[in-house]
């Protein structure tokens, strides 16, 4: 099957300054995030995906059609959420999410019927009758996913959903977003800043820096370590426990919190850490397969050259 | 809470005419303004004019039914009527053909609805309508909300300049209409409506002609900004400093011309788009010479084109950035 998104050596410049720089991507049904640091080129994806700016070289395809090519086919099929806060003003909740239907070509009664029932699923009250102006921040944020979603696009584009809400709503709209991809098989990019919210949710990341592709793996796979390892959390002094360790010979390293990550096969080492463990005197409070951190993929990518040396 | 909250549904329905999209952004933006007490209030005030002209028409088709008040339209009031420069009226009082009369009354009354009272009240209420259209657009940045949609830069120009047009023509042509159909309910006869069928086109042409340079010119000035007041000011500034400078001009070049004619009005009618319509309009209504006005088209023709060249490059600047 042909990948949703589909990007081949997109190149975007503005004069001398290259925001995209040969970008090659395959994005397929589920979520896929899209991280970087900021100036990574990100905003500038999305607008090219959009057909808000042309590429200066390269070719792409949205499902079956062209990228720069067949703009207004593609905005029929990607809802799109910006990260600004933008709105319209002097309409209510409900008006915007109607306007937003029928600039996608909903006709009026039907646009209204249906902002009512996105706006249902998005946790909106009574507010929607309120003029945009008066929304929290939270507020706004459910809205503008209101306006991305009206259309029932197969190809979503959300630019930091959940940034500006509260834990709560933070975990429903994620939730929102797993239903979307998982149940209505919608295609989601993600772009984020928020690591814990990709772990979540995230099937596939891909990382840009400097205007290239340093990541594009799924998340599962990104986080298996290159080296078999445990990472193991003690009971009493972990210092001391791992210079033990090291003196029987295993390679050890410190992580966070006080964890100890062994490296090694899994099968014989868990039986070496628990016999050094009973000679040290200290109790073992977990011992588990190591897998790589999202936050250290990110930062080891986006610290590496572009021409692949860190 | 949602009374009937059904989670999230797929939807398959039948999708609108891409092209009428431009009519989604126009109507939002009609409702909108629509949203002024003050607008509400200038729409009343430009329809009372209408009240006067239309006392004019029915003084007209009685002075043909009664020659007394013919004789005291041209008698006693002829020089109330020069001093309010209706002197094509009193002119169309002198034409003995009274078919030939009732058009040359009539094209004076529209061009003098046209000129004077509608000319004023579309500048204030332009003002009002036009600055906040694109400019709140672009301090909200809703432009990323129409243009992530399929909607084309032409469509939103569109979307936006109808706005303009529907109030232009709710205070230009719907009235002079009226006063046109009001006219043809007066008169003695259905004979009038041969006499006079051109009228109706001349106040669609002139109601275009207001409102088309008009409509791109404030929006021009409303995309150059966030601020709806400075694009107000601007308006207001273009308006207000024209007509200034052209009554300045021929009261000077008065003052030192010995035997001043039309002419010497009209060249300096360029520096002020209210008199630049008023040629225009002039020439609409068969008042004046192609030939006498064509500069004044000119200009108005310029200016529409600039004013929407940079209306659509003022559009397209925020997605490049």
């Amino acid at each position: 099957m042909n990948a949703l998104i589909e990007l081949d050596e997109i190149s975007k410049n503005y004069g001398s300054f290259r925001a995209l720089d040969r970008v090659s991507l395959k994005i397929d049904a589920g979520i896929t995030s899209l991280l970087g640091p900021n100036g990574a080129g990100k905003s500038t994806l999305i607008k090219v995906l959009l057909g808000l700016l042309r590429a200066t070289s390269g070719r792409g395809q949205l499902l079956d059609y062209q990228l720069g090519r067949h703009n207004r086919q593609i905005r029929e099929q990607v809802g799109y959420m910006p990260e600004d806060d933008c709105y319209l003003t002097g309409l209510s909740g409900v008006e915007s999410v109607q306007l937003s239907a029928q600039l996608s070509r909903f006709a009026s009664l039907e646009a209204l019927r249906r902002a009512h029932e996105i706006l249902d699923f998005c946790g909106m009250g009574q507010e929607r009758y309120r003029t945009v102006e008066t929304y929290s921040t939270g507020m706004r944020q459910k809205l503008r996913f209101a306006q991305a979603l009206v259309h029932d696009p197969p190809i979503l584009i959300l630019d930091e959903p959940t940034s500006g809400l509260d834990p709560g709503e933070r975990e429903s709209m994620l939730n929102r977003i797993k239903i979307l991809a998982c149940e209505k098989g919608k295609a989601v990019l993600l772009c984020t800043h928020i690591l814990p919210d990709v772990q979540a949710v995230s099937d596939a990341v891909v990382i840009l820096a400097s205007g290239r592709v340093r990541v594009a793996e799924s998340l599962e796979r990104l986080s298996v370590p290159t080296a078999p390892s445990l990472r193991v959390k003690v009971l009493g002094d972990a210092d001391a426990f791992m210079s033990d360790l090291g003196r029987a010979g295993l390679k050890v390293r410190s992580g966070a919190n006080g964890t100890i990550t062994v490296e090694g096969v899994h099968e014989e080492l868990s039986e070496r850490i628990w016999q050094q463990a009973r000679q040290a005197g200290v109790g073992v409070r977990s011992i588990e397969p190591s897998r790589n951190s999202l936050e250290e993929i990110f930062l080891t990518a986006v610290r590496e050259q572009p021409d692949g040396h860190s | 809470m949602a009374i009937h909250d059904v989670g999230y549904r797929t939807w398959q329905g039948k999708l609108a005419s891409p092209w009428t999209r431009w009519m989604v952004i126009t109507k939002a933006g009609v409702r909108r303004a629509w949203q002024s007490s003050w607008l509400k209030r200038m729409m009343f005030f430009a329809w009372l004019p209408a009240i006067f002209f239309a006392l004019g028409f029915f003084l007209w088709e009685q002075s043909l039914l009664n020659r007394d008040m013919l004789r005291m339209l041209d008698g006693p009031m002829r020089h109330q009527m020069q001093d309010l420069d209706l002197k094509g009226f009193s002119a169309g009082l002198q034409i003995e053909d009274e078919r030939v009369a009732r058009h040359s009354v009539w094209s004076w009354l529209l061009y003098f609805f046209f000129r004077y009272p509608q000319g004023g009240i579309m500048v204030l209420m332009v003002g009002i309508i036009a600055p906040p259209l694109i400019s709140q657009d672009v301090r909200s940045r809703a432009f990323l909300l129409y243009f992530s949609r399929p909607i084309a830069r032409w469509q939103y120009a569109l979307g936006k300049i109808a706005t303009v047009w529907f109030y232009l023509l709710m205070i230009s042509a719907a009235p002079a209409l009226l006063l046109y159909v009001l006219g043809v309910f007066m008169s003695p006869s259905v004979q009038v409506i041969s006499d006079t069928w051109d009228l109706p086109l001349r106040i669609v042409a002139a109601s275009a002609v207001l409102m088309v340079p008009t409509a791109s010119l404030a929006l021009c000035l409303s995309s150059l900004t966030e601020e709806s007041r400075y694009a107000g000011f601007s308006w207001f500034a273009v308006w207000i400093l024209g007509w200034f400078t052209y009554a300045v001009m021929t009261a000077v070049e008065l003052g030192h011309t010995a035997e001043p004619d039309s002419t010497t009005l009209e060249k300096w009618a360029p520096v002020s788009l209210y008199h630049t319509f008023g040629e225009v309009q002039g020439w609409v209504f068969g008042f004046a010479p192609f030939e006498q006005i064509k500069y004044a088209a000119l200009l108005l023709a310029v200016i529409t084109v600039v004013s929407t060249a940079v209306l659509f490059r003022s559009i397209s600047a925020p997605l490049r950035a």
